[in-house]
């Protein structure tokens, strides 16, 4: 909440003195497509209110300085607010309008925006109540400049100079300056767009509101010939046809609405609401109709003796929608329906039209009352079947009428029907309250009336055309009136119809053409699909996009142990910020093979720029046996996910050099030179075909663990620290090179480069020199020298060769511990973990304790460095000393 | 009361050999237009149309993707999901043609089994160098039970029909499935944003 406040002090700072910031919020504004950050504040001074809108430079604003007026709206009775909530989408939209500006707000839903709604609808609310002429918003003439030449990037095109909106209206109102009429244009502000997150804005209101702004694309005018009739019937039934009022004119019009007040007079009525009057004066309405025309009635709707019943021509029945009535009692109490008005609201094609007949406060003094019973009617005649609800000011049009009861006041009765009789209406029509009374804006404020040209329609002696002729000897009076509010409606006709004679009134009638919008179904559904395209088209076009600089990384030749690395570069060539990730496909268990390494493997790259993504290829003591037996390729599909769009899939090859290192015991006996001299195809053979292929007697051990051994043997015994430290990463590719290739030159490197190479060779085959399907079983002898002895014996030969040659060696290698400082405990955990290494999987299986099958591992091979081995069968060539 | 933006969203996608023209048939139906350049698809991409078919505003979410041999078996992971496939050949090729039982073939494995598919023969526009005939079209899409089309993404023929009448089926069956599910539909009256019960026209 505080920042609120902080919120409004800014707002104040940028204000006038008297004016008031009482409330405000931040809002996006749709403009055309997409939303554009504003800020809104409801201003107050002396009364009149105000809805400023304001462009901050920075969000949220900091001092005055950063904002600046965008537009500001007179909350007049013009204003609207409408809400529109979305059920799950969580949105609420906000349309604001006034005359032909509308403008929508998308607020993030909350007590905040429910606030500031609500401030809003008070603000309307406190206008309605205003009694006196309609505020004139002299204070906004200054902000009128400002509403002109914004000057922010994103803002919409340049707005229709103000001064050409309306010139057949005369001098313009405060109001109407402000009200810089947008062009409906479709303008999309990508620069905001390309800063912003998701600029597109729900669909549905989007659309709505590009059909409103382009509404006169697709309806055409139809004129409906409107007849309204007003009857103060003085509680009397019918005794005489009404065609003579209702039926008078040569053609039939469209649409009839026929009020009555004073249906009946009686108690019951009063109390009830309950009359026979009601049935009757109904048909006798629908009995005087034109002849001409057939006609449905549309509603009825009755307040105590006030009438009002709507009815269409039978053609435009099925053209009448949201047809709904409701009453305002506003006699006795404020609130009994002696007194007050009915409504009927009605959508004919696409115009709201709204009918009220009312009648208003008694007694010749009573103006103030009458223009009392106007705004109440105003404020309190609501549709409530709508959300939100529609006012009689929410329709495109309105017909009142109705005993207005206004006198001619000042004028002695005798010297009024004196004028009358002689014709002189003029000097008369002066003295009317009601026009005097909307001259000073005090009731009917936006409403026009027609010349007035007929007698006064009060009061006459029952069945007669002749003056009252009681006591009372009121004075002739226009009570009975007919204004309308609305854009092309225009008054054919308007009188009285003396000749009907049942009441102390006459009868008043007018007739209009006004013109109905009418939506063309098929400019409609052109335009509805041309707004669709256009909005398809930006979802499209701000969809994530990017190109790649290549889609077929290629490594040329790739060797063990070598990591190679390659780049490829992301461009984000669209409109929004782009979120990239490599995403697994089909069952793999990571977006790539384990010899790749993608870095970054997910990123956000903004419109415009690149990101430079490395990958490298590594094959490592864990892929080279897949590589060698071809299980495995050095070929991935990558697949490049964009969040919300596309996959890209990029193609990752090698060319992969097979060597010693990944290969298995098995097949290396086999070999009798360098491994590079086989031709691959042999090698993969050897690798998958385990029986012994002819032609050579496999060697005991692989040659190139005796050159390792041996080497070391000769040279290392007293070396310290032998297999604990680690060698020369380019000592490793010389000596996997010399053992490759083959070479009359010594073997190169280190001593401990060589344990290390020892040990990668044991690491890199697919499995240990004790299978994976024996692990358990020794882990679980491990305590017991006797059963572990039996395991090894049972190993395949090579294996159990392997197994042993190397125990002699580390034995001998311990027979040395004063020199080298090694010892039995510290070589049996380092060669455990490669003689016993975990199957995949195992290790990451969390029930077993690592530290615990290392433990066990070293214990298994611990026996095997501290006991004598002199009683295992041993081949001669495995003596350490043996020849090459 | 709100609005759904759209009724409905139905995923499509376009399956067929490289080079038939499948990128071609969503650009033309998505932006109306074509390129006689082939830029072959490296991976999958969509894009959004909205049609209204029987007082019904459709969102179709497109998916493109690569007809590249080396990439069928991770284009199949895309399968799932698609409510309605098109399977493309193109009429001057005939081993694309060929194809196309490969590729229903593929529908039956990795797609949903109530799917909506359609075979378009395309690039119907190139009569010199037609390789395979209308009929032979209609014989193959007779004998899978599958409706057919010969489409030109150049000349614009037949494209809007494909979509629309591959979306209608996909519609008849969701309507007749779930008779009270479907969506209100959107109002066309949008003067005021009310909350009309009743549309017009
Ligand atoms: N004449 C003609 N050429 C087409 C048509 N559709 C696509 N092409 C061309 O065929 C080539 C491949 O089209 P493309 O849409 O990229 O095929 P895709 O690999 O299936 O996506 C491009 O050169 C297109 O211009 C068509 O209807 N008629
Ligand atoms: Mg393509």
């Amino acid at each position: 909440m505080s920042s609120n406040q902080d919120l409004i002090g800014i707002i104040q700072a940028k204000l006038s003195s008297g004016e008031t910031a009482s409330s405000c919020h931040e809002a996006s504004l749709m403009q055309g497509w997409v939303r554009a950050s504003r800020i809104l504040a409801l201003v107050e001074h002396e009364n009149e209110w105000a809805l400023f809108i304001f462009i901050s430079s920075r969000m949220p604003p900091e001092v005055f300085t950063d904002l600046a007026i965008e537009r500001v709206i007179p909350v007049d009775s013009d204003f609207k607010c409408e809400i529109d909530a979305g059920e799950q989408s969580g949105d609420v939209y906000v349309n604001i309008s006034s005359r032909k500006l509308k403008l929508l707000f998308e607020m993030i839903p909350g007590i905040k925006t429910n606030n500031f709604v609500s401030e809003i609808m008070r603000s309307m609310e406190a206008l309605m109540k205003l009694r006196g002429p309609p505020p004139e918003f002299q204070w906004l003439h200054k902000y009128s400049g400002s509403t002109s030449n914004r000057n922010s990037a994103d803002c919409d095109p340049a707005p229709v100079d103000a001064a050409d909106v309306d010139v057949t209206k005369g001098a313009k109102t405060v109001a109407e300056k402000m009200l810089d009429i947008d062009s409906p244009d479709i303008v999309v502000p990508r620069q905001s767009i390309a800063q912003g997150a998701t600029p597109i804005a729900a669909r549905e209101s989007v659309i709505r509101y590009q059909m409103s702004m382009k509404e006169d694309d697709y309806t055409f005018t139809e004129t409906l010939r409107v007849f309204i009739g007003t009857w103060n019937v003085n509680g009397l039934p019918p005794n005489a046809s009404l065609s003579p009022w209702l039926a008078s004119d040569m053609e039939p019009p469209d649409l009839y609405a026929v009020g009555f007040q004073e249906l009946d007079l009686s108690k019951e009525a009063f109390l009830f609401n309950d009359t026979p009057r009601e049935e009757e004066w109904r048909k006798a309405v629908i009995a005087g109709l034109h002849p001409a025309a057939k006609y449905r009635q549309v509603a009825l709707v009755r307040l105590v003796g006030m009438m009002l019943i709507l009815l269409v021509q039978e053609k435009h029945e099925k053209h009448v929608r949201n047809v709904a009535w409701e009453t305002v009692g506003t006699g006795i109490m404020g609130k009994m329906g002696n007194k007050g008005g009915v409504g009927i609201r009605v959508e004919i094609h696409n115009t709201s039209i709204c009918f009220v007949n009312s009648h208003l406060a008694a007694h010749v003094e009573e103006f103030e009352r009458r223009n009392q019973d106007y705004h109440d009617i105003c404020s309190r005649l609501s549709f409530s079947k709508f959300v939100p609800t529609k006012c009689i000011k929410d329709h495109d049009q309105v017909y009142w009428l109705g005993d207005l009861n206004y006198r001619i006041t000042e004028m002695e009765p005798r010297i009024v029907r004196d004028l009358i009789s002689h014709n002189s209406l003029s000097a008369l029509l002066e003295c009317d309250q009601l026009n005097r009374q909307r001259q000073h804006k005090n009731v009917f404020d936006g409403y026009r009336e027609g010349p007035i040209t007929f007698k006064p329609t009060y009061k006459y002696d029952p069945g007669t055309d002749d003056w009252d002729s009681s006591e009372k000897n009121r004075a002739p009076a226009w009570c009975d009136r007919i204004l309308w509010r609305g854009d092309g409606m225009e008054q054919k006709e308007y009188r009285s119809h003396p000749i009907l004679r049942t009441s102390d009134h006459k009868p008043v009638s007018a007739l209009f053409e006004s013109q109905i919008r009418v939506i063309d179904v098929v400019k409609y559904r052109k335009v509805h699909e041309e707004v669709m395209k256009k909005l398809d088209k930006l979802e499209n076009e701000f969809l994530p996009q990017v190109t790649v600089d290549n889609t077929e990384i290629i490594f040329d030749i790739v060797r063990f142990l070598e990591p190679q690395s390659q780049e490829l570069i992301i461009a984000n060539t669209g409109q929004v910020p782009v979120d990239f990730e490599f995403i697994k496909k089909l069952d793999d268990s990571k977006y790539c093979k384990e010899w790749l390494n993608i870095d970054p493997a997910a990123s956000s790259i903004k419109p415009g720029e690149k990101c430079d993504v490395k990958l490298e290829l590594f094959v490592d003591k864990k892929s080279a046996s897949k590589l060698n037996s071809g299980e495995d390729k050095l070929y991935d599909i990558l697949v490049l996910h964009l969040d919300g769009g596309k996959d890209i899939f990029i193609t990752v090859t090698g060319n992969y050099e097979r060597s010693c290192f990944g290969s298995s015991l098995e097949a290396l006996v086999h070999i009798s030179v360098p491994v590079r001299e086989i031709p691959i195809g042999k090698l993969v053979e050897l690798e998958n075909v385990r029986e012994a292929p002819g032609g050579m007697e496999p060697y005991p051990i692989p040659k190139e663990i005796w050159f390792l051994v041996d080497h070391l043997y000769r040279h290392g015994l007293k070396k310290q620290n032998l297999f604990l430290l680690t060698g020369l990463h380019s000592e490793l590719i010389a000596i996997r090179n010399w053992l490759d290739n083959g070479s009359s030159e010594p073997l190169p490197g280190s001593l401990y480069s060589i344990a290390e190479a020892l040990l990668l060779l044991l690491e890199s085959t697919a499995e240990p020199i004790v299978p994976f399907n024996l692990h358990s079983v020794c882990l679980g002898a491990a305590t017991n020298y006797l059963q572990c002895k039996q395991i090894i014996m049972q190993l395949p030969e090579f294996r159990r060769n392997v197994f042993l040659y190397l125990c002699f060696f580390l034995q001998e290698l311990l027979s040395h511990a004063n020199e080298n400082g090694l010892d039995a405990k510290t070589l049996a955990t380092v060669f455990g973990a490669i003689f016993l290494r975990d199957p995949p999987r195992v290790s990451a299986r969390g029930r077993v304790n690592p530290a615990v099958m290392d433990r066990k591992k070293a214990s298994f091979v611990y026996h095997f460095l501290v006991n004598d081995l002199s009683d295992y069968v041993m081949s001669k060539s495995l003596h350490l000393s043996g020849t090459s | 009361m709100a609005k759904k933006t759209y009724d409905l969203l139905f995923k499509l996608l376009l399956i067929g050999d490289s080079g038939v023209g499948k990128t071609s048939i969503l650009f033309r139906f998505s932006d109306d237009a074509f390129t006689s350049t082939f830029i072959s698809t490296i991976g999958i991409d969509f894009k959004i149309k909205t049609v209204e078919l029987r007082g019904k505003k459709i969102k179709l979410q497109i998916w493109d993707t690569a007809g590249q041999e080396r990439f069928h078996t991770i284009t199949t992971s895309y399968y799932r999901g698609a409510m309605g496939i098109m399977l493309v050949y193109d009429v001057t090729d005939e081993r694309s043609f060929e194809n196309i039982v490969k590729w229903l073939r593929n529908i039956d494995e990795h797609a949903n089994e109530d799917v909506e598919k359609m075979i378009l023969g395309n690039k119907c526009d190139i009569d010199s160098k037609r390789a395979v005939n209308k009929d032979r079209g209609e014989a193959i899409a007779r004998e899978y039970g599958v409706p057919f089309l010969e489409t030109s993404a150049k000349a614009n023929t037949n494209i809007d029909k494909a979509f629309n009448d591959l979306a209608t089926a996909i519609l008849d069956k969701f309507a007749g499935k779930e008779p009270g599910d479907a969506p209100d539909r959107v109002m066309v009256d949008t003067r005021r944003g009310d909350t009309s019960r009743r549309g017009c026209c």
